[in-house]
């Protein structure tokens, strides 16, 4: 996964302040967010006022149950899901349709099937007015990042899913967003998979300047990978409670045992319980 | 990681494979071997085997020859059909009226169903239409088209497009339907402009459904040319088949029969093997 030519810019990245860093202004900010959806049964409310920051450089997770509305927040800032409420600011100016500067990871890869993995990721830069050679440079790189080279001019329905999924991370980076969007990416893969593509994503986000927002509904996941952890509950999608995770980096999955993972991880399903709970006895007595 | 994964699982297959197999059959093996070969060359005798039938039965007496002939009266008429040189002008004139038809018709099919997978206002407009006139069988337009071009090229023309025309404009259109959102929000969010959504991700993501299509199309130019020559015309394959009917010329109908499904049936391989090609990710 990891090659030489990489390394002198893994040395560079970390040389700086990347995380603490506070910047004069946030990567993205987001306020009084509220997302209501139309449906056969009357109005749902989605998303409840929800309000956060993120810094520039800072990897943020949002954790929550299936429906708390973490993804529609996701595709918010993604500048898909147009009718909303609050304002959405990611580098200063408002969000409302697909900006080349914000990147999306899904939970299916969505490849190009008919693209081999260069094409697919040279894509981005193509539509940007890049020339072929250019573009097909820029995934070159990409593709030596995530250690594909074998399976350059490959078809996406010959690689295994978690090829498929490291494709599709490279595919968003191609454009050199400032910031990157992940929906559950990993979602769909087994457990080992899934581990190995944590400890990738840590090693690609150590070279890459992006702020990332990282959607899951896996409290171990959110802890090992994000600077910031923030809970959100379901019916409406509230934003419960956020959590900083001061683990020492680089890390890597094999923080899963360490003691301060186990107090935060701890601290995290209190607060999940008991909004459970709440939630159980709600739906029970309406 | 996934690659040693794989290797676990291959690990364990086999050995479970080999212990059910080796308990409940181990006498099946060879047998089904020799299955296969006789398969193989029943297969092969197939044909042979029907046409010595057929030769047979109508020399046997039980069967009128004047009404059921022999394959080797039928292949007689076929060489005297070449011989003539109306063979070679016969199946011009068909396989013009099949591939113009076909190309026309299809054109238009998968524009339109381009349009009316891509536009709900289109779709609006001209899906009622085409769903009532779709059922209607091509052959039914026969009387009107005759009364409309009179036994002019146009005619068999019209009555082509219209067979093909249909097929191609559903599969179009329901291709263009079922594109994977996820792939179009995935373009969106790499910078795909909304012009260019159509020529990169709709097309594409259509394509399997419009070759399915066009492949079905094939076949239909074919029964609607049937449709078209039995109308009255000049010259084609089927007008050759009517000809001979009415001089009782029964060797001449069938080597005719013969001619028409050989040409169908290359179409259609050609067809498959071109298909494979075009959707060249799969």
């Amino acid at each position: 996964m990891s090659g030489y030519r990489s390394t002198t810019k893994l040395a560079l990245a970390s040389s700086q302040p990347s995380v603490k860093t506070v910047s004069e202004q946030p990567a993205i900010q987001v306020s009084n967010l509220s997302i209501v959806f139309d449906t056969n049964r009357g109005q749902m409310i989605a998303v409840d006022r929800v309000s956060f920051d993120v810094a520039a450089g800072e990897f943020v997770c949002i954790v929550g149950p299936s429906g708390c509305g973490k993804s529609t927040v996701l595709n918010t800032i993604a500048g898909l899901e147009v009718p909303f409420e609050g304002e959405i600011l990611v580098e200063g100016s408002p969000v409302g349709h697909p900006r080349p500067d914000i990147g999306m990871v899904f939970q299916q890869p969505h490849l190009f099937p008919w693209k081999s993995v260069r094409r697919n990721i040279a894509h981005g830069p193509r539509m940007l007015g890049k020339s072929a050679k250019e573009a097909g440079a820029i995934a070159d790189d990409l593709i030596a990042m995530i250690g594909l080279k074998r399976f350059a001019d490959a078809y996406p329905n010959t690689l295994s899913g978690g090829m498929q999924q490291r494709v599709a991370i490279a595919r968003a980076l191609a454009n050199e967003p400032r910031v990157l969007l992940m929906d559950e990416p990993f979602g769909a893969l087994d457990a080992q998979t899934r581990a190995v593509m944590q400890d990738n994503l840590l090693e690609l986000r150590d070279r890459i300047k992006a702020t990332i927002v990282f959607v899951t509904h896996d409290i171990d996941e959110a802890i090992v990978l994000a600077d910031r952890v923030l809970i959100m509950s379901a019916g409406p999608g509230r934003i419960l409670r956020e959590i900083a995770v001061n683990l020492p980096r680089p890390r890597s999955s094999a923080i899963l045992i360490e003691p301060t993972y186990l107090a935060l991880k701890r601290d995290c399903l209190e607060v999940i319980r008991a909004e459970g709970l709440r939630a159980f006895n709600q739906s029970d007595s309406s | 990681m996934e690659i040693g994964a794989e290797a676990i699982v291959q690990n364990q297959t086999p050995k479970r494979a080999a212990v059910t197999t080796g308990a409940d059959r181990p006498g099946r093996r060879p047998s089904s071997g020799r299955f296969r070969r006789l398969n193989v060359l029943v297969g092969v005798l197939s044909i042979p085997l029907f046409i010595i039938l057929w030769e047979l039965t109508s020399r046997s007496g039980i069967v009128n020859m004047v009404l059921f002939p022999p394959p080797t009266v039928v292949a007689a008429a076929v060489l005297e059909w070449m011989r003539s040189g109306q063979f070679f002008w016969d199946v011009a004139a068909s396989l013009y009226r099949v591939t113009a038809g076909f190309l026309l018709g299809s054109a238009l099919g998968v524009l339109l169903g381009i349009l009316t997978g891509q536009f709900p206002v289109v779709s609006s407009l001209l899906s009622p239409l085409f769903q009532i006139l779709r059922p209607i069988p091509p052959i039914a337009f026969v009387p009107i088209v005759i009364l409309w071009f009179g036994l002019s090229e146009a005619g068999k023309l019209f009555l082509v497009v219209w067979g093909v025309f249909f097929t191609v404009w559903l599969s179009t259109h329901i291709g263009v339907q079922k594109v994977d959102r996820g792939l179009i929000r995935a373009a969106l969010m790499l910078g795909t402009p909304r012009r260019q959504m159509l020529q990169e991700i709709i097309l594409l993501g259509a394509l399997p459904y419009i070759v399915v299509g066009l492949r079905t199309a094939v076949s239909i130019s074919f029964y609607t040319l049937v449709a078209a020559e039995l109308a009255g015309t000049f010259a084609g394959v089927v007008y050759r088949i009517e000809i001979a009917q009415q001089n009782l010329q029964t060797g001449q109908v069938m080597g005719g029969l013969a001619a028409l499904g050989l040409i169908s049936f290359i179409a259609d391989r050609l067809f498959a093997a071109l298909a494979e090609r075009t959707v060249w990710w799969r």
